[in-house]
């Protein structure tokens, strides 16, 4: 797709303004009432999804050329996918995530690039990482006396993806360490890529460079082939969306499993039971490429037509991604099997959730717009009365760890893994 | 065209260099908006380039600009969502003021139950905070996602409970407006400083000045701050949705029914209206479901309500037999929410509504009665948060017809209607959803139950031809209902548009009664002696000397 392929997109959209606001029947205060953070935080029309099929159309008709504030517009979003679920509750017509990273394409290929992309995307290159300043050498540091099958020497019917934030994030190092370690216990035939693990290309991908993701997709598949790999397991909400919705497209035939769903799995099959009380009241935050954009993927090759004079409308069907087929009560069931556990919801959940602020890019360059998403967040956990924000992936507890460390708030923050961990 | 650099420095100085642009990519974002591809001489979604665009975030900014703008000449346009063609500029340099900074709730008086509200409060939000004391917002009927204050001051006014509330005109109290020369002016008894609670004083009462029937549309200067009137909410105090998008559902509460009516014939739905609105029963009562068409609106919702269908299975779901009986069977639909305040009442209204059905040969439909269709129904009908459907086919719209009147009065245009919309959608440029696209509440203004029927047209924006169908359709509208002595509806409004500035000004003068557009000119130079304020919407014929 290019992004003239979505014009209709743009020419159609009615500036409804939906896509700034949660779902208006899931609705239930002023405080909590938007959905988009990036109009959220800049207020201008153009920071809306609407406004940047605007934006968009407006380069395609040549009204506008790049600017600074083109710029400025197309990457000050977290793609993360609010304003495609409210968008889609009234239009089966639009795609408007879908066009926004195309525009993002679009603005790569044509040299509109930000400096802090550009470091990070370079330092992918070489260190095969997103996290900047890091080396491919100390990547497989995390599963160190773990004593896991080497994929790349031997055979295994799952690997394990441990990811660039979970690799070299060493507050986070035990997520990984727990989860292989589980899977490992239950008798899951599981091996680790080590220090020859390659990025999911997924993070690259929501800043515009597509190139780079389809690389390091084919390495992935590739590798995963070669040590006879089955299933696909992460910690990561970000590989688990590049691998179950982007990796298809390249050819990725794999079974995909977060953790919480193999744990799910564990759990339901009495192969791993919670016999330890944990008193607290915690909150779920739903990630957004685990959630709303965690949708398992169906192929689609199509073109659109006219039926019933101008209705628009797909030949063959088109799947239609509205959220509500994420991973979401997987990781409910699993808080609430736990004894002692008291999950206290936020306003904004499953579909409807708030981001964090990390996605797409802006946590590694827009620091103050990061900075006030995820503190909305953490001010609506906060007033459910929760003792702990619990969440399942790790872009979005470093978001939380440094907001609410820089901020001195009470609050605690658990991957799920952690929580199954002590009440084993 | 671009502001003086003076100019520009002292609204920067106003509201601070983030919340002024003059970027193009920005302003475009303001230009676009639906409807516009209707309109001379762009013809394209993208309409006129604000000058610049602010973000005032108080009165005091709003104030300010608006005496900036009159030093300067400088006209302006305020908006709060701006959704439609109305809420941008429509006059070459001109700015926008989008008023979205100013959302606060700033009052909720439960006892004397009215909110104060600034311009960018929204529909839905309003609702979602004063339900939680029991009370209800008057929705606008364009949806959750507008301005209650924005509704009852300057754009039309009815909505889905004005069965039960009043037009949104009549919920209006206390105003804080920033007058078009800058002076602030608060009417109703805030006026007196006795507070918010009375629109009509002690006080200046300019609400029929200000608004009329259809409100001035953001050409009479800023409203900043209104007190809206709130109704009983026996419902419970959060709205707690089940299911899975796109059709949420919610649970019926017992002291609440939620039917979709059908009636053999026009008359017998007109007579049903006017027998509710005299009972006095219903607090939801608007002929929702067919704006998508009677040919295509039972089996859309059908389709709706199951998330693994798209409109891709449209086609195939109209063969159904099952559909095709339904679809017949919701030929006339008028949906309806009761609301008891207590046990009996629901119960005595359950008996009237059944003795109007058995008076006028309606009947409850059953299979809109079932779980998931009940409970779809209300959470519609409640939060207004589907509005945005009469978009779904092809991402374009009008509205056109649409005159107030008794329902007697209604079915007649209503049959002009439906024959005049069948003919263009039989060209196949227009959405062949049936001639009768028709929604509206019931009663729009209190005192006799008056009602209307707005006829509703799909079509792709993005086809010249389509548009080009669409413009035709209304041009005919208009002549038709000028043919058939009715007055003037959406049609004729859009009519004028069309003509563009100077052909509407030329038409305006033309016509041989102007005595009202003359009152809004003496109107407009006593409060905008500058005509700085914008006056696209507001039209005005100059008297003869």
């Amino acid at each position: 797709m290019a992004l003239e392929d979505y014009r209709g997109n743009m020419q159609r959209c009615t500036r409804c303004s939906y896509c700034k606001f949660v779902l208006w029947d899931h609705l239930k205060s002023w405080r909590f009432a938007k959905g988009c953070p990036s109009i959220g935080y800049h207020n201008f029309q153009s920071y809306s999804a609407g406004g940047r099929l605007s934006v968009a159309l407006s380069l395609l008709d040549g009204r506008i050329d790049y600017t600074d504030a083109v710029i400025d517009i197309v990457y000050q979003c977290q793609l993360c996918g609010a304003c495609d679920v409210a968008c889609k509750i009234c239009r089966y017509d639009m795609e408007p995530l879908e066009t926004l990273r195309e525009l993002r394409f679009r603005l790569v290929e044509d040299g509109q690039l930000l400096p802090e992309h550009m470091s990070v995307i370079d330092g992918l290159k070489k260190e095969n990482t997103m996290v900047v300043g890091k080396v491919k050498e100390e990547r497989g540091q995390w599963a160190e006396g773990l004593k896991l099958k080497d994929l790349t020497q031997e055979k295994a019917e799952v690997a394990f993806h441990a990811g660039c934030r979970l690799s070299y994030d060493e507050d986070l190092r035990k997520v990984t360490r727990t989860a292989v370690t589980l899977l490992k216990n239950a008798g899951v035939d599981i091996g680790i890529m080590g220090k020859d693990e390659n990025c999911c290309g997924g993070r690259a991908y929501e800043m515009g460079y597509k190139g780079e993701f389809n690389k390091y997709a084919q390495n992935n598949i590739e590798a995963w082939t070669n040590a006879g790999v089955k299933t696909v397991v992460t910690s990561c909400a970000d590989g688990y969306w590049a691998f179950k919705r982007l990796y298809p497209e390249v050819g990725s035939k794999f079974e995909i499993l977060h953790t919480v769903e193999f744990v799910y799995r564990l759990v339901r099959e009495g192969k791993l039971r919670f016999t330890k009380t944990i008193p607290k009241i915690v909150t779920y935050h739903d990630p957004c490429h685990l959630g709303r954009q965690g949708e398992p993927y169906v192929p689609w090759k199509g073109v659109e037509k006219r039926i019933l004079g101008q209705m628009l409308v797909h030949e063959p069907k088109k799947p239609r991604y509205n959220g509500v087929f994420g991973v979401y009560d997987t990781p409910r069931y699993i808080l609430h099997s736990i004894p002692g556990l008291d999950l206290v919801e936020m306003e904004r959940i499953r579909e409807n959730s708030w981001c964090c602020g990390a996605g797409g890019g802006v946590m590694e360059t827009y620091h103050d717009l990061s900075s006030w998403t995820v503190n909305e967040r953490i001010e609506e956990a906060r007033v459910t009365g929760a003792e702990a924000i619990v969440t399942a992936c790790p872009w979005c507890e470093r978001n939380f760890i440094d907001a609410i460390s820089s901020n001195g708030i009470e609050m605690k923050v658990y991957d799920i893994i952690e929580l199954v961990q002590q009440a084993i | 065209m671009t502001l003086s650099r003076e100019a520009y420095q002292v609204l920067e100085d106003i509201v601070g260099p983030k919340n002024i642009t003059e970027e193009p990519a920005t302003l475009d974002a303001y230009a676009f908006n639906f409807g516009n591809e209707l309109f001379p001489p762009y013809a394209n979604r993208f309409f006129i380039r604000p000058a610049a665009v602010l973000l005032p975030g108080s009165t005091e900014e709003v104030q300010a600009i608006v005496k900036a703008c009159n030093r300067y000449r400088i006209k302006y346009k305020p908006f709060t969502t701006g959704w439609g063609y109305i809420g941008g500029v429509r006059m070459e340099d001109e700015i926008q003021l989008d008023l979205r900074r100013m959302d606060r709730i700033l009052e909720i008086d439960e006892k004397n139950m009215f909110a104060v509200v600034e311009p960018y409060v929204m529909g839905g939000v309003l609702q979602a905070e004063v339900m939680k004391v029991g009370l209800n917002c008057n929705m606008p009927g364009a949806g959750a996602a507008v301005s209650p204050l924005a509704n009852a001051t300057s754009q039309w006014g009815h909505g889905p409970p004005t069965v039960y509330f009043g037009h949104n005109s009549e919920v209006l109290l206390g105003i804080e407006w920033v007058m078009p020369n800058g002076d602030i002016l608060k009417t109703g008894s805030l006026g007196s400083g006795v507070g918010w609670f009375c629109g009509e004083g002690p006080g200046p009462s300019l609400r029929a000045l200000i608004r009329g029937a259809i409100g001035a549309q953001g050409n009479l200067g800023v409203f900043t701050k209104a007190a809206v009137k709130l109704s009983p909410w026996p419902g419970p105090t959060e709205l707690t949705v089940d299911g899975s998008p796109p059709a949420y559902r919610l649970s019926l509460p017992e002291n609440f029914r939620v039917y979709t009516l059908t009636f053999p014939s026009w008359q017998a739905f007109a007579d049903a209206a006017r027998k509710i609105y005299d009972a006095e029963i219903g607090y939801i009562c608007h002929r929702q479901w067919h704006k998508l068409g009677k040919d295509l609106a039972p089996a859309f919702f059908l389709m709706y309500n199951d998330p693994t269908k798209t409109l891709d299975d449209m086609e195939e779901m109209l063969k159904d037999p099952e559909v095709q009986r339904f679809t017949k069977e919701m030929s006339m639909p008028l949906p309806i929410v009761l609301a008891g305040q207590t046990p009996n009442d629901i119960g005595y209204q359950e008996n009237v509504l059944d003795q109007i059905l058995a008076e006028t040969g309606g009947h409850k439909v059953a299979r809109m009665s079932e779980s998931d269709m009940e409970k779809f129904s209300l959470i519609y009908l409640i939060r207004w948060g589907h509005k945005n459907l009469n978009f779904v086919y092809a991402g374009g719209y009008v509205g056109s017809w649409h005159q107030y009147g008794t329902p007697d009065f209604n079915i007649r245009y209503a049959q002009v209607a439906e024959e005049t919309l069948s003919k263009y959608q039989a060209t196949g440029l227009l959405v062949k959803c049936g001639g009768d696209a028709m929604m509206g509440p019931i009663a729009r203004m209190g005192g006799g139950g008056t009602f209307s029927l707005e006829q509703f047209t799909a079509f792709d924006p993005a086809s010249k031809e389509s548009v080009e169908a669409v413009v035709k359709y209304i041009n005919e509208s208009a002549v038709l209902s000028r043919e058939h002595g009715f007055p003037s509806g959406f049609d004729e409004v859009l009519a004028l548009r069309m003509k563009g500035s100077k052909g509407s000004q030329a038409y305006l003068d033309s016509l041989p009664d102007t005595r009202m557009y003359q009152w809004q000119w003496k109107i407009r130079q006593m409060l905008d002696p500058n005509g700085i304020g914008e006056a696209s919407s507001y039209w005005t014929v100059k008297p003869k000397e």
